[in-house]
């Protein structure tokens, strides 16, 4: 459905020099690497998760494969579609949500603005009353519609949102930073959303956010991006096995243990009695398992992989 | 091919109603901006008979022409300004990242960030300055050509008011530092509300021929009195044209430049 | 002082962020002024005479008329209501720094920078066109400063009591536009007041408006017409009864607003 080869964006952005003259007739621009050389491609029903810090790129990405960004070079086929183009055909298919922004008019109930998208994209009124009575009843916000937009809370208004992006049934949809602002349970509403819209739908989704919560909760694919980079495209749970070599092993002591003993696994990273934390090595833990059965009395333990977002920090990191 | 005009119409009219709705809100705002508009209408008005209380004729122009070019002036403003609305509006758009949300939608952007905000508060005005043209032109001595004539090059004005606001959003595309271009298109068109003769040669070929106001507005005007000669009058068709594929042509460059708000 | 001489640099600065849209400002403004030039150039050299006018007069009123219209009537306090709107104005009130000194002194700067630029393009322009520059009659200049000053203070607070009006309504623009309106046809902009016949002018002298604007730029380019029409005192008078009621009106929204006003951001 999407191909993505070599794709490339430069951005051309003003350097003020303070120098009034050269500011006006000599401006210098200095280019800048948004998008280096990527290539990736989505099929039918999946949702895949873009995720990386502020200027990686996930947004330039988007907006390039819904054709508001014009690749500097690299081949971009959309659903057989070129995006830029802006065919009637392909903006028919897609749907662009963005965080805290809104195509809903503002001084107008929102039932005005799908009102419009019917007509914009050509939905029988049967269709039109349908998806519009789905969408609603999976928010609850039947009496929301006819509030003037603006009297709506952020939660409320993205609840809006999503509802004037989806009345079409388009086959992709793009979402930008969607949860952004929003309190946990329009958080977890939004999430729950789109959830359910896929599984009804067979839409593709993508998804771009800060927030590894809305990753972890809906995205099996992962798209790691920085720096115009792409540096891990995949699943979720692969990317541990991945990039993961630590465990991080807690203890809860029965009582108190010499130190000796218990440094022989190796220098925890947190211990307060009863609570010790170790981080080790993957390969180590048989061992260290085995040891602190046979030396150690505990009441509790726990072993837990390393977490997501550390790892991708790491990744980051490492990337410099 | 009908289908889609039969469509983009029913869009058209769909924003307009909405932009109908949003202006109805506040009645202080439509009383206020017409009595304004009214008032700078009946001074301006004043002003030019205060002028021809002394002078019979200025530029070769005398009261009764001054008249009819003031409200062809009054009425190409008005009209242009009643359809393009929305063109003020643009730049806040881009800023915050709208734009992109219109440029997604399947239909092209100009129903949207062109004509997407008629004003109706201009549209209650138009209907009675069109009468008053109407009626100060049928108190001379017309012919029905030179009235035929000057109607068409007031509809050929319109065309050149048409890419002047296509080229305003073509800028707003380009760069967000000027955040009044289409003020620049006012002040520039108020030149024109008096005969562009008026200015120094060098003013007052600038303003014919290279940002064509005294096309837009003089020439219908003087069309209908037979001093336009034919020169001109092909020069007037042939300018709007140009002056239309080329707001076209920056319009579509505007959109391969574009950069977008926001990460 | 020092704190009301770094608003005053300040905004110097915001105005250099901002350099092409400046300019552009500066070019629609020089637009603007061409019209009444050229149309009054235009009939006086058919009439020769207009009303006590000639061409050396209406030149010279038009020379100062350009290179004042922008220190007197211009201003930042339209930013105001929209300060109120969006909550911003409580970072100001917090401060301790008087509100009315701080806009007053953000004014001036405002007002130096686009007189130098208009200065400079009158300059421009009359060299060009060869247009001999009007000459300053030197005996008026101390009443050309006593109406100036005047002018700038009434306009001062004639533009603070319409921001002013954003503590109770969110749509300024509706009066603003209509005070725009008045002030560029009625405020002798667009043509000196004194062309009108003797009824009207006797009546506007009661309004405000000529004080703002008409009356020092007549003082410094022809004062000596006038001098037959009116008396001086009188207009000294009704210019200070102006002043003094905005003055006190515009303190008195002031003092109300602030009181009624929720400080609700959005």
């Amino acid at each position: 459905m999407i191909f993505v080869k070599n794709l490339t964006k430069i951005y051309k952005v003003y350097r003020k020099t303070g120098n009034l003259i050269n500011d006006i007739f000599l401006r210098k621009y200095e280019d800048i690497l948004a998008l280096d050389n990527v290539s990736f491609e989505i099929s039918k029903n999946e949702l895949v998760g873009f995720i990386g810090p502020n200027g990686a790129g996930k947004t330039t990405t988007l907006k390039i494969l819904s054709g508001i960004l014009y690749p500097t070079s690299g081949k971009v086929s959309v659903l057989g579609f070129s995006p830029f183009e802006k065919k009637e055909a392909f903006l028919k298919q897609i749907s662009f949500v963005m965080g805290q922004r809104n195509q809903l008019i503002w001084d107008l109930p929102a039932i005005d603005t799908f009102l419009l998208n019917k007509e914009i994209y050509e939905l029988d009124e049967e269709t039109f009353k349908k998806n519009l009575q789905k969408l609603t009843a999976i928010f609850s916000a039947e009496n929301l519609i006819q509030k003037p937009v603006k009297m709506l809370s952020l939660g409320e208004r993205m609840k809006m949102e999503f509802i004037a992006a989806l009345l079409h049934q388009p086959k992709i949809v793009f979402l930008d930073e969607p949860t952004i602002g929003l309190d946990i349970f329009s958080q977890e509403a939004i999430r729950n959303f789109i959830k359910n819209y896929q599984k009804e739908f067979q839409a593709t989704i993508i998804l771009t956010s800060h927030y590894l919560e809305d990753v972890k909760r809906l995205a099996k694919r992962l798209i790691i991006i920085n720096k115009g980079k792409i540096l891990y495209d995949g699943s979720l749970t692969a990317i541990l096995q991945k990039f993961s070599s630590v465990k991080y092993v807690s203890l809860i002591l029965e009582k108190e243990i010499k130190k000796e003993v218990l440094f022989k696994i190796g220098k925890p990273i947190a211990y307060q009695f009863p609570k010790v934390v170790f981080r080790i090595q993957k390969k180590d833990l048989p061992q260290v398992v085995a040891y602190i059965n046979d030396q150690i009395p505990y009441l509790d333990l726990v072993i837990e992989d390393e977490k997501i977002e550390a790892v991708i920090k790491n990744l980051f990191e490492n990337q410099q | 091919m009908f289908k889609k005009l039969r469509r983009n119409l029913k869009i058209f009219l769909l924003f307009s109603y909405q932009s109908l709705k949003t202006t109805g809100q506040s009645r202080q705002a439509i009383f206020l901006f017409t009595l304004g508009k009214i008032l700078r209408f009946v001074f301006l008005f004043g002003v030019i008979f205060l002028v021809f209380s002394k002078t019979k004729i200025i530029a070769g122009w005398s009261l009764k022409q001054v008249v009819i070019l003031y409200l062809t002036f009054n009425f190409i403003d008005t009209f242009s300004q009643l359809l393009y609305r929305e063109v003020y509006r643009f730049r806040p758009q881009v800023i915050s990242g709208n734009l992109d949300l219109i440029l997604v939608k399947p239909y092209h952007p100009f129903l949207r960030v062109l004509v997407g905000g008629v004003d109706f508060l201009d549209l209650l005005l138009l209907v009675p300055y069109f009468f008053l043209l109407l009626f100060f032109i049928f108190q001379e001595r017309i012919s029905f050509f030179s009235f035929f004539l000057y109607m068409t090059l007031v509809v050929n004005g319109l065309i050149i008011a048409t890419a002047f606001h296509i080229f305003v959003l073509a800028l707003g595309l380009l760069t967000t530092e000027v955040d009044n271009a289409i003020m620049i298109y006012r002040d520039i068109l108020n030149l024109g509300r008096f005969p562009i003769e008026i200015y120094q040669q060098i003013i007052s070929f600038i303003f014919t021929f290279i940002i064509p106001i005294g096309v837009m507005i003089t020439f219908p005007v003087k069309a209908l009195f037979h001093f336009l000669s034919l020169k001109n009058i092909i020069f007037s068709f042939f300018i709007s044209f140009f002056l239309l594929l080329l707001s076209i042509k920056s319009w579509q460059i505007g959109l391969k430049k574009y950069q977008s708000a926001g990460g | 002082m020092k704190k009301y001489f770094s608003v005053f640099t300040l905004t110097l600065k915001e105005y250099f962020a901002y350099r092409l849209n400046f300019l552009i400002w500066r070019l629609r403004v020089f637009i603007g002024f061409l019209v009444p030039f050229f149309l009054w150039l235009t009939v006086i050299r058919k009439a020769k005479n207009f009303t006590g006018y000639e061409e050396q007069s209406i030149v010279s009123y038009f020379f100062f008329s350009h290179l004042l219209s922008y220190f007197i009537l211009g201003t930042r306090t339209v930013d105001i209501a929209g300060q109120i709107q969006n909550g911003e104005i409580i970072n100001l009130l917090l401060k301790p720094i008087s509100f009315f000194d701080y806009y007053f002194f953000r004014d001036l700067a405002d007002k130096i920078l686009n007189l130098l630029l208009s200065f400079f393009e009158v300059f421009l322009f009359f060299k060009i066109f060869s247009i001999p520059f009007p000459q300053v009659n030197l005996q008026f200049l101390p009443l050309f400063f006593l109406f100036l000053t005047l002018g700038i203070f009434l306009s001062f607070y004639l533009n603070l009591l319409i921001s002013f009006l954003g503590f109770w309504s969110a749509e300024v623009w509706a009066p603003r536009f209509i005070f725009f309106i008045l002030i560029s046809t009625i405020s002798g902009n667009f043509f000196p007041l004194d062309l009108l016949p003797k009824k009207l002018f006797s009546l506007i002298i009661l309004t405000p408006f000529p004080y703002l604007f008409f009356l020092p730029v007549k003082m410094i380019s022809s004062p000596q017409t006038l001098i037959n029409k009116i008396d001086f005192n009188f207009l000294f008078f009704m210019g200070s009864f102006w002043l003094t009621t905005f003055f006190f009106l515009a303190r008195f929204f002031w003092q109300k607003g602030l009181k009624s006003f929720s400080f609700w951001g959005r």
